[in-house]
């Protein structure tokens, strides 16, 4: 009732004959409360009038201070309450759009005008007024006027009748108090067609004349008589009590009218659901359809939102209760189970039970193989889902039920060739029921498996790699191998070539980094012992490696993306070099040009890549060519990130540059472990290759001002023993390199040797390599031609001449090796020697320059500088074009240059001259 | 060690004299007592490049400085950072003068490697000590050529010209040039006469007559590529340092020379406008402060390079000595030999 009081200029009277109204509703009400069903239901209903109670109780408020303004005589106050009540009818827009323009709205518009116009006749009124008003009257008087035309119409309709629509605002307000609120709409219209046929001829005398007055505002010359009864009428509207009883009478035809309405309603639903179903828009409807589906079980919009926990209990027996299965049925439910996917509050767990639920219904009621492909599709697809976060991993008996699932699906369709799938199918033009046609299924098989293998990889990136779980799980590789090979099959029958692309890729994925240990022995056992570069020639063209050319080659051939491309190429060359096939993977890469453009591929490819460049470095070292090895590996460790750039886990100072964000991303990219490089190896075959060069180059520069490191890591590991206060046994990897190096610095192989190859690097690096003892001989007889070039360079300076022979027997190296070597040595000018053929010696030129020779050139080059910086300072004292400078500069210039030339012939040719000549050209430049 | 450099100065007289004060010979016994006493600091002290000091105490006799103790300043380490070092000379002064010894400063001593000690630090310490105590010198004692078998010993004071600049702390390239001042002005060296009592002189002489042959032969010695390599070695750190100051001198008369044109054009033009405006009869521009548009570039301190130039040259004095001693020595090898 309080309510009621709210909404304003209302009578006593009225409010009684309200109070006697409610008799009379109670029925009505209690009949509708039978048709809902819950509490729920009434709930959701008032959520619905509420959004128009507000609104419409906004505006009523509003009108009533314009009222109480109006009666002060307030303009400014009016003017100011007008403008809000506009912005508040805006904001109601698209209630009043359903409901049509609220009947009490027109009322105040048409009395705000009539109102307005009264006192801007008032000529002797307006003088009194305050500056204020005057100014608030009549901007109200123009705002009003434009206004008005909009509602002209209803305007009109009002003045006609004037009281109805005042009677009607109030009886608005009744029912809503009286609880069971949807009749109101019925009412109002309904009362209000009834009302305006018996009460417009009773009073319109009365309001012609208002009509008139308000009708042609234009023409402002109105007699004074016009604004009484205008007022009179406005006093007169709270006191017309005698209209109740004609009120009463509308109101309880209003009423039956209603009753009966409802009634018709209950009689057909069926015939009434299917036409209300169009015509949404009009919210009683709503409502009325509301209640009804809530009187049946089939799943409205409505109801679903409720979430899926009571609607998942209920479907299955909805089916069991005997309605007839067919597919249409089931496809329905199904998107009914799928509509909840994805909702908050949605059992995941229950939603694939149930899936799972209808699969059975389907294959007990024959429903055909295509129903049965799709609900699969959508049991994989949901277990994908079953983790609400990417990062999350599967849990394993999820796992066991996706290749279950995955596998049987395969199944079918191995065994039904009629079955097409594909994504580009559209929902609607599938087919699912058994017929002649040809099932057609949406859905993507490769997706899913796709999807299943970074599952898969996923759970390997997230299990302790040391634990026994890790080798449990990784026993599931083969199943996954094994879908994969079937989905190529099946692929390769029916797929297109973008999709037998990527399903190749798939399986090169999971065959590079694998070592074909079989071939290996095939090659081994049928070759004998020797183990010849053409063995490994041989070996291939066996098993997996016959497999990845194929499919590489295809995929060159046919993708059109360029990733696979690249993929499937990085793949095969790292399965060339790990099977040891150095020069395919070598002229693969170099054929590629992928290291041009490597740094534009996104990181997994990235990461790729440099597992590719560290296996063929490892390759390279295996086949004896240290240099390439040197070169591939060069990158990846100089950086001192080879285990983030290769994927194999996250470094631990980049912690704090890093948010949690980026590493959870950077998680994601790792390598499972199974496929890891070993990176002891990959830095001890390094730092063995930065030896093997970087000592005799060591040897060979030792004066030379301007040496460059080979391999800067290589030294930090030197200077890092070199600095140790007390020097003990080697112990770790490094430890024994620089160990090593240290020995051969002085040229003795035997220790460099023994530091090198021993039990303790054997089982930590050596053995790792699939043939192990062909690498050892390879790598000591490495290590004795290096000592042999690092001990010509370091002692050749003592010695007159040298035996070949001794040489052979100091590094055990035969005769035409070590003879080559030194020849070697002597075209590329690297030792200043002469070999004598019939003594089979090395005769020593001695042209070296000693230290004290070297440090004088350098000295000399320094003061060349100086003297060109200095005579720059002179130029600018003196200006450019200063004459003596200009000839002194050139001079200078040209000892400078003169200088320079002897400095290179002199490097170039040192064997040219003799001691004397030396110091001869050195007095010649100065 | 000891008995070499007795030998390398048989008569045994020591006398300092310099320029300004024209100072000579000193008295006998404690002169030898001074350098031994040096050379003992060094020995146990310094060690490599790393450099010891020392105060010198004597007094002025006539044009003559001299020399007659020493003592050296004890060695800083981390531990007494803050140690009060003229607390200890003078405290060192006071205890001397108890005992009747000479307790007046007259300069200080320093060891040396490879003739490198012409640093900035040498040039303030000896300009606080010639400013204060007019007569102050400062002993170089060199070790290294010390132990091939020549006493190296070498008095230094700072040249009249110096001091002025010193005192101006002038060290612009302006400055240095009206003082007109090069590497060859900056130090002057002062004789040195080393003088012994008779009595030491003669127990010199029959010391020598006992000494064997083997003994002199470090004299001798060919190998002279080591110390060689050493002194180039500095003297290329030297060039170095001097080629770059050559380049920031050359950077800074660049920008100076670029600024003066900029500023010449600028006064061209509020000529030719003042000019205008003369003619038009209006009052000229006021004259506005030019110094305060075009700020002169920071001159770079010269001083630095004087000294390196200072330092270089006396490296090079150093390895012609070297040389020229050693080529000596190898002729005469080559004429021993081919008189073999």
């Amino acid at each position: 009732m309080s309510r009621f009081f709210a909404t304003g200029s209302d009578s006593e009277s009225e409010e009684s004959s309200s109070a006697d109204e409610i008799t009379p509703k109670a029925p009505g009400a209690t009949f509708k409360q039978s048709l809902l069903l819950s509490d729920d239901e009434e709930d959701t209903k008032r959520v619905v009038r509420s959004a128009k109670d507000k609104r419409f109780e906004e505006l009523t408020n509003l009108i009533k201070t314009i009222r109480n303004a109006m009666k002060i005589r307030d303009m400014s106050k009016c003017l100011e309450e007008f403008e809000q009540l506009c912005r508040a009818f805006l904001k109601s827009k698209n209630i009043v759009d359903k409901e049509g323009v609220p009947p009490f709205y027109i009322r105040l518009l048409a009395d705000l005008e009539d109102y307005l116009n009264q006192l801007w006749e008032d000529k002797e009124g307006k003088k009194k007024m305050n500056k204020n008003n005057a100014k608030a009257l009549s901007t109200l008087r123009q705002k009003i006027r434009k206004y008005n035309r909009d509602f002209e119409s209803e305007i009109a309709a009002y003045k006609e009748n004037p009281q109805e629509s005042a009677d009607e605002e109030e009886e608005e307000k009744e029912p809503e108090d009286s609880g069971s609120s949807s009749d109101s709409e019925g009412e109002v219209s309904s009362k209000s067609f009834l009302k305006k046929k018996p009460e417009a001829p009773s009073e319109a005398t009365k309001f012609l004349k208002s009509a008139k007055g308000s009708g042609d505002e234009s023409s402002s010359s109105d007699e004074d008589d016009d604004d009484d009864d205008d007022e009179d009428w406005g006093s007169d509207q709270s006191g017309s009590s005698g209209e109740t009883s004609d009120k009463e009478e509308g109101k309880t035809s209003s009423m039956s009218m209603l009753f009966l309405k409802k009634s018709q309603d209950t009689e057909k639903p069926g015939v009434r659901k299917e036409e209300r179903k169009k015509k949404l828009k009009q919210k009683e409807r709503i409502e009325e359809e509301a209640e009804e589906e809530g009187g049946e079980e089939a799943g409205g919009g409505w109801e679903k939102v409720k979430g899926g926990v009571p609607l998942v209990k209920e479907k299955p027996k909805m089916f069991a209760k005997g309605t007839e299965i067919n597919t249409a049925v089931v496809v329905k439910k199904l998107n009914e189970i799928l509509q909840a996917r994805g909702k908050k509050g949605t059992d995941r767990a229950a939603q694939i039970e149930l899936f799972h639920a209808l699969a059975a219904i389907a294959a007990e009621n024959n429903l055909g193989q295509g129903i049965l492909v799709k609900i699969k599709f959508n049991i994989i697809a949901s277990l994908y889902d079953y983790n609400p976060n990417l990062a999350a991993f599967m849990k394993p008996d999820m796992w066991k039920k996706c290749l279950d699932c995955i596998d049987e699906l395969l199944d079918i369709l191995f065994e039904h060739n009629n079955i097409f799938i594909g994504e580009n199918i559209a929902e609607d033009s599938e087919n699912l029921a058994v017929s002649d046609q040809p099932f057609r299924v949406r859905g993507c098989i490769l997706t899913l498996v796709e999807r299943m293998d970074e599952e898969f990889t996923k759970i390997m990136q997230n299990t302790d790699p040391h634990s026994q779980e890790y080798v449990d799980n990784l026993k599931d590789e083969g199943r996954v191998c094994g879908i994969v090979d079937r989905l190529l099959t099946y692929m390769e029958n029916k797929g297109s070539t973008e999709e037998i692309c990527r399903v190749y890729l798939r399986r090169i994925m999971h065959t590079y980094y694998k070592f074909d240990y079989k071939a290996h022995r095939r090659s081994l056992g049928l070759q004998g012992e020797t183990k010849s570069e053409q063995d490994q020639e041989e070996s291939e063209g066996e098993d997996s490696a016959v497999i990845m050319d194929r499919l590489c080659k295809f995929i060159y051939a046919k993708d059109r993306t360029d990733r696979i491309r690249t993929c499937a190429i990085l793949c095969h060359i790292y399965h060339h070099a790990l099977h040891s096939r150095w020069y395919q993977a070598r002229d693969l890469m170099l054929m590629s040009h992928l290291q041009d453009n490597i740094q534009h591929a996104d990181p997994p490819v990235q990461i790729l890549y440099n597992r590719t460049m560290v296996q063929l470095g490892i390759c390279a070292f295996r086949q004896g060519m240290i240099k390439d090895a040197h070169n591939a590996l060069l990158d990846i460790q100089s950086s001192g990130r080879a285990k983030e750039l290769l994927g194999q886990g996250l470094l631990m100072r980049n912690m704090q540059e890093r948010n949690a964000e980026q590493e959870k991303i950077e998680k994601r990219r790792q390598v499972p472990f199974h496929m890891h490089i070993n990176l002891e190896l990959l830095e001890c075959v390094y730092l063995v290759s930065a030896m093997l060069l970087e000592i005799p180059y060591m040897a060979a520069h030792e004066f030379d001002a301007r040496r460059r490191m080979i391999s800067k890591q290589f030294h930090h590991q030197l200077r890092v023993g070199e600095r140790q206060p007390l020097l003990g046994p080697p112990e770790s990897m490094r430890e024994h390199v620089v160990a090593a190096s240290k020995a051969m610095k002085m040229g003795d192989w035997r220790t460099c040797h023994s530091f090198i190859i021993n039990e303790k690097m054997n089982s930590k690096v050596w053995d790792l390599f699939p043939e192990a003892q062909r690498v050892r001989e390879m790598l000591v007889r490495k290590i004795q031609e290096e000592s042999l070039r690092t001990y010509l360079f370091t002692y050749s300076s003592v010695y007159d001449s040298i035996s070949m022979a001794t040489l052979s027997e100091m590094f055990e190296l035969e005769m035409p090796t070590v003879h080559s070597i030194i020849s070697k040595m002597i075209i590329n000018e690297e030792l200043m020697a002469s070999l004598d053929q019939p003594t089979q010696t090395v005769v020593m030129h001695r042209t070296e320059p000693t230290s004290l020779q070297n440090m004088a050139l350098q000295l000399a080059e320094k003061l060349g500088n100086l003297v060109e910086n200095n005579e720059r300072v002179f130029d600018l004292k003196q200006g450019v074009y200063g004459g003596y400078f200009n000839r002194d500069q050139k001079g200078g210039y040209q000892q400078k240059q003169s200088y320079q030339r002897d400095q290179k012939s002199y490097q170039q040719k040192q064997s040219g001259y003799q001691r004397g000549g030396y110091r001869n050209q050195n007095q010649g430049n100065y | 060690m000891i008995f070499q450099l007795v030998i390398v100065f048989p008569e045994g007289k020591c006398v300092i004299a310099t320029g300004g004060l024209t100072i000579s010979s000193i008295s006998t016994s404690k002169v030898t007592q001074v350098v031994l006493k040096i050379i003992k600091h060094y020995q146990e002290e310094g060690q490599g490049s790393e450099v010891v000091q020392g105060v010198l105490l004597g007094l002025v006799v006539d044009d003559r400085l001299e020399i007659t103790n020493c003592f050296p300043f004890p060695q800083h380490t981390e531990d007494d950072a803050d140690f009060d070092e003229v607390q200890y000379q003078m405290e060192m002064m006071r205890s001397l003068r108890h005992v009747n010894i000479d307790h007046l400063h007259v300069g200080w001593y320093q060891s040396t490697y490879y003739g490198s000690f012409v640093s900035r630090a040498l040039l303030d310490s000896q300009f606080s000590y010639q400013h204060a105590i007019e007569e102050s010198v400062v002993l170089i004692y060199d070790p290294i050529k010390t132990a091939q078998g020549s006493l190296s010993l070498k008095a230094y004071r700072l040249t009249p010209k110096l001091m002025e600049i010193c005192k101006e702390k002038d060290f612009t390239p302006e400055g240095l040039k009206k003082a007109n001042i090069g590497f060859e002005q900056m130090f002057e060296e002062v004789p040195i006469v080393i003088k012994n009592s008779h009595l030491i002189n003669v127990l010199m002489w029959e010391l020598e007559d006992k000494s064997t042959v083997a003994d002199k032969h470090e004299l001798l010695n060919l190998s002279s590529s080591n110390h060689l390599e050493k002194s180039l070695q500095l003297l290329m750190d030297r060039v170095d340092d001097m080629s770059q100051d050559i380049v920031k001198y050359n950077t800074y008369s660049r920008n100076l020379s670029k600024q003066q044109q900029q500023k010449h054009q600028y006064l061209q033009r509020r000529q030719q406008e003042n000019a205008q405006r003369q003619s038009r009869g209006e009052p000229p521009l006021p004259e506005e402060d030019i110094s305060k548009l075009f700020k002169p570039p920071q001159p770079p301190p010269r001083m630095d390079t004087l000294l390196i130039a200072g330092q270089i040259n006396n490296y090079c004095q150093n390895v012609k000595e070297f040389t020229s001693q050693n080529l000596g020595k190898l002729f005469m090898a080559e004429a021993l030999q081919g008189h073999n």
